[in-house]
């Protein structure tokens, strides 16, 4: 049985944005709602499609697959499925899968009645995939520049598009998104660490309030962010790693051609130092 | 100060260092190249505002007369290396040389004695010789790198006594056994690491030294008898590599593919070619300049702290362009330093002696046989 | 359609400051009352300490501050005490460990190595007398020690990266220099030493934890922010007498995917991802160099690494008559 015991009072009709009634269902836990119809559609026609064109390749080995990109003298023309066509469509179905679903979670915060911050957040998630595989190479005038959809190739492009600019390390927006995302895990670590450890406390010990989760922090290191703050903190530095991460790549390439060590002789050439 | 001010101070702090970031930008048109599979990231991005343009070559002196006629060595005395060298075209190169080289308002007299122009007093000829040598054994002996194309004395110095980019030995640290301006010879802003951090000694270690730059592991598994080279070591390789692409205006993708640096069968042709131009650098180094110790001056602007000649790397020819002088020949101009030149022998000594250019090629046989493949497109 | 979205507190109450509940076992009192601070309250919570210094916290930030001074000095030595080049070079100066040449020795000249010996000697301290210390400040609140345990961790990683994986490589050369442009030349370098990092399963499986992390932290966080109208941040209370907060949340998830976490679980699968991150991360790292020579040849050899149509490109160091 797919409904939660206290499921049925919730599922009411209304707040879909279009389509009205029409897909206003539940199949299963899940609710369709015209995006859901949508999201249905391109995920699968671009899943299907990701296992043609790996029907089509040399291999079924699941790590080796991989569904490239055209070659760069395509330029932003549509190029031939077998050269990279299939790699076009997939991504416009998946940018169309990516939509149709955040506007699906929208759909579902207004029938839940609650703030629309999922799907915004997914909206960054969603704004770093478009940023890859449409906006950098939109700006370097070929679809080439994407990556291409497999398990490893897909970092063999990583790698060698860091290397591009000889060090990739030392691209500013880089260092603030790693930073972004490895802060992001220890604030995950000590609030999930916090939380079980008021919930599941040291033996024979009643639950603890969030005055002791406060108490805690504060004994440890001055400051807690409180039960509030921390979720925005998180959702804050979360975001902040995915933004960064699309800016990063957006500007090696479009704005930096060279070896990105480089890029800091500003910072050595300000005029303050002599 | 009111929250206004607050805000507005905050908003010009934010926006000046933005603007002063995006000056380090280049938001003008790209030129993009594909090297490799597509999807791979194999890709050369150029901003071609801030392109390196091939400097404009000068003309010959005067047009290269014909071939013929007496000899260098039957004419001039002391000529040691172009003696075979017709008389006619010996002045044609000395006057090339004399516009390559020599500061104008020294002319001839940069190296030579007016009074007597066969004399060695000045070690600047004594110089110019075995750099001679050198020219021919380089276009001669290291095709696989310099292929048809070549060098002259003008692909490094352009009109300069001494080539704008050189380097010597570094100096270690300056208070021995103290931190004290101790830079461990990395973390120095370096153009000569690309402005990395990474290590410059691998000049040292790489193009005079032979030290082996295959740091990368060549087997899966460790063999655990102490070859495998250190993650440091690794930064020294890394650095040169660094180096080597600032001074050719490419990114490593020129040569490697990244998913696995090693592998020769994933390389460009490109990186058979710099692994010849590596051991011509040391070639240089080694045989040419180091030979020529003890005849420079002891002045800073011909040699290093630790006083040795100052010696060559890839940007002394490349100067940020793949091809030096954008693959530009001057050999045409100066075909005597295509290679070395039988030495004129007085007539009846030997029959064969002259012989005009020879096609000397003392090149191994695999060299020839690489060459092929980084071929000229 | 502008409606409040819980982004920040729009209005903050003013009472007496928290001083916590009481402590056990403690030999210390917590230093100071506290104080409000607006800003804060804009974001969390107002109010910032007091705090408990205590034994271990004390001692803590004093190796800390040993070595960061150390760091710092030897930095500043650098670039012969100059002020300002230091603050212009800085991010590109170092405190660099012992050459190959030391091997994992414990006696290193100071200008060779030593000091770094030394500095990575204090942070270690300073970080496992932290680590004692949040447990004992969980015990001494009566509270589970995962804080503790989540902060071990991370200690893991950077004694993997400083000390365990040179300890078994033999040398020290194989640590990583302090110093912020410094580490990242290592990082590259470690990776290109050992055939690319990428084709490291436990590297993958790390940095899917870490993004994974990112994105659990984004839709928790977004979550509670978006029930924070039904009290929905009062996670303990949801966790042990639910309300309509928790439920809408559940059900959110539900009807987008399929499946939902509970208000508890949620913090388990937090837990569990953000600590996997160094955990794999520095399984990785030891098994790098120790029983792994080259991650790509590896990859090879296990059918992992996608082929790209070969250059035809010889070694030319194995044609024969090929220059030394």
């Amino acid at each position: 049985m797919a409904l939660l015991s206290f499921e049925r009072k919730y599922r009411v009709r209304g707040g879909t944005l279009i389509g009205g009634d029409l897909f206003d269902f539940w199949v299963g836990p899940f609710f369709v709602g015209f995006f859901g119809v949508t999201t249905a559609i391109t995920a699968s026609l671009g899943t299907a499609l990701i296992f043609y064109a790996a029907s089509l390749g040399p291999t079924w080995n699941p790590w080796l697959i991989s569904i490239a990109p055209p070659d760069i003298s395509y330029g932003l023309r549509l190029a031939p499925l077998r050269e990279g066509g299939f790699w076009q469509i997939i991504t416009i179905c998946a940018i169309g899968a990516f939509v149709s679903w955040a506007l699906r979670e929208v759909e579902i915060c207004r029938k839940l009645g609650i703030g629309y911050h999922v799907p915004f957040a997914y909206g960054f998630a969603i704004f770093a995939y478009v940023s890859l595989e449409v906006i950098r190479p939109f700006l370097l005038g070929a679809w080439g520049f994407g990556f291409p959809y497999g398990i490893f190739s897909h970092l063999d492009w990583v790698s060698n598009t860091g290397y591009q600019y000889l060090h990739f390390h030392y691209n500013p927006a880089h260092m603030i998104a790693v930073s972004f995302f490895f802060v992001t895990g220890g604030a995950l670590a000590f609030h999930g660490a916090l939380v079980l450890s008021s919930v599941n406390p040291a033996p024979g010990e009643a639950v603890k309030s969030p005055e002791y989760e406060d108490a805690f922090f504060r004994d440890t290191i001055g400051y807690s962010v409180g039960t509030l703050g921390i979720h925005r903190l998180g959702l804050f530095l979360a975001l902040s790693a995915g933004f960064w991460s699309a800016i990063c790549i957006i500007i090696s390439g479009p704005l930096w051609t060279h070896g990105w060590p480089e890029w800091w002789n500003w910072w050595l050439n300000l005029p303050i130092w002599s | 100060m009111n929250r206004i001010d607050l805000t507005r101070t905050a908003l010009m702090a934010v926006g000046g260092l933005g603007i002063m970031m995006l000056g380090g930008c280049e938001p003008g048109p790209k030129q993009t190249t594909q090297n490799g599979y597509r999807g791979a990231g194999l890709d050369q991005i150029v901003d071609v505002r801030h392109m390196i343009k091939t400097a404009a070559i000068p003309d010959a002196p005067y047009p290269l007369p014909p071939d013929g006629g007496p000899k260098a060595g039957e004419t001039y005395q002391n000529v040691k290396v172009l003696s075979g060298l017709s008389t006619e075209r010996f002045n044609h190169l000395m006057a090339e040389i004399s516009q390559w080289i020599a500061p104008p308002e020294q002319g001839c007299a940069y190296c030579h004695n007016p009074e007597n122009m066969a004399s060695d007093e000045k070690y600047t000829k004594v110089v110019a010789r075995r750099m001679l040598q050198m020219t021919q054994a380089i276009n001669s002996t290291w095709s696989p790198h310099v292929q048809k194309v070549g060098v002259t004395c003008y692909t490094c110095h352009r009109g300069n006594g001494v080539p704008a980019y050189k380097w010597a030995l570094p100096t270690g640290a300056p208070h021995p056994g103290s931190i004290l301006g101790n830079r461990h010879d990395q973390n120095e802003l370096s153009p000569d690491a690309a402005y990395s951090d990474l290590p410059t000694t691998g000049f040292a270690d790489y193009l005079y030294g032979s030290n082996n730059i295959r740091v990368y592991g060549t087997t899966a598994l460790p063999k655990y008898d102490g070859t495998g080279a250190s993650v440091q070591t690794a930064e020294k390789t890394y650095g040169l590599m660094m180096h080597m692409s600032k001074a050719l205006g490419v990114n490593c993708t020129f040569c490697h593919n990244t998913q696995a640096f090693g592998v020769w069968n994933l390389s460009r042709p490109q990186r058979a070619t710099a692994w010849y131009g590596i051991r011509m650098v040391r070639d240089i180094n080694n045989t040419y300049i180091s030979s020529l110790k003890s005849v420079f001056p002891d002045n800073h602007d011909r040699k290093g702290p630790l006083g040795d000649p100052y010696k060559v790397n890839c940007m002394t020819c490349h100067q940020g362009q793949n091809k030096p002088l954008g693959g530009v020949s001057m050999l045409a101009q100066a075909p005597a330093l295509w290679g070395p030149i039988p030495a004129f022998v007085k007539p009846g000594a030997a029959s064969a002696a002259a012989t005009p250019v020879a096609p000397a090629s003392p090149v191994p046989l695999a060299m020839n046989a690489t060459a092929a493949q980084p071929a000229m497109k | 359609m502008a409606r409040y979205q819980n982004m920040f507190t729009q209005v903050q109450v003013r009472g007496p400051l928290e001083a916590g509940p009481p402590l056990r076992d403690a030999s210390f009192t917590r230093t100071g009352t506290g104080f409000y601070n607006y800003w804060m309250g804009k974001f969390g919570n107002a109010q910032i300490g007091p705090v408990y210094l205590g034994t271990l916290g004390m001692a803590s930030l004093m190796f800390a501050f040993l070595s960061f001074e150390i760091i710092g000095l030897n930095m500043w030595a650098s670039v012969n005490w100059n002020p300002i080049q230091f603050v212009r070079q800085l991010p590109w100066l170092a405190l660099e460990p012992p050459g190959p040449e030391y091997g994992f020795s414990m006696f290193v000249p100071l200008d060779k190595g030593g000091w770094w010996l030394i500095a990575g000697f204090c942070m270690t301290t300073s970080l496992l007398l932290w680590f004692l210390r949040t447990y004992r400040r969980a015990r001494s609140l009566g509270m589970g020690t995962h804080v503790a345990w989540a902060f071990a961790a991370g200690i893991f990683l950077i004694l993997t990266l400083g000390f365990i994986r040179p300890m078994l490589m033999g040398s020290w050369a194989e640590a990583v220099p302090f110093g912020i442009f410094p580490h990242l030349d290592w990082t590259a370098a470690f990776s290109i030493r050992y055939g690319n990092l990428f084709y490291n399963p436990f590297h993958c499986l790390s940095i899917a934890f870490l993004y994974g992390s990112t994105l659990l932290f984004a839709m928790h966080g977004a979550t509670i922010l978006a029930v924070g109208r039904y009290g929905g941040e009062r996670e303990i209370e949801q966790i042990t007498d639910r309300g309509t907060a928790s439920e809408r949340a559940a059900l959110f998830w539900r009807w987008t995917m399929g499946f939902n976490a509970t208000m508890e679980s949620i913090h388990r699968w937090a837990w569990w991802f953000a600590v996997l991150t160094p955990l794999t991360g520095g399984i990785g790292i030891l098994l790098t160099g120790t029983v792994v020579d080259n991650w790509y040849l590896w990859a090879v050899m296990h059918h992992y690494a996608p082929g790209y149509p070969g250059t035809g490109v010889i070694d030319p160091a194995t044609l024969p008559g090929a220059p030394k």
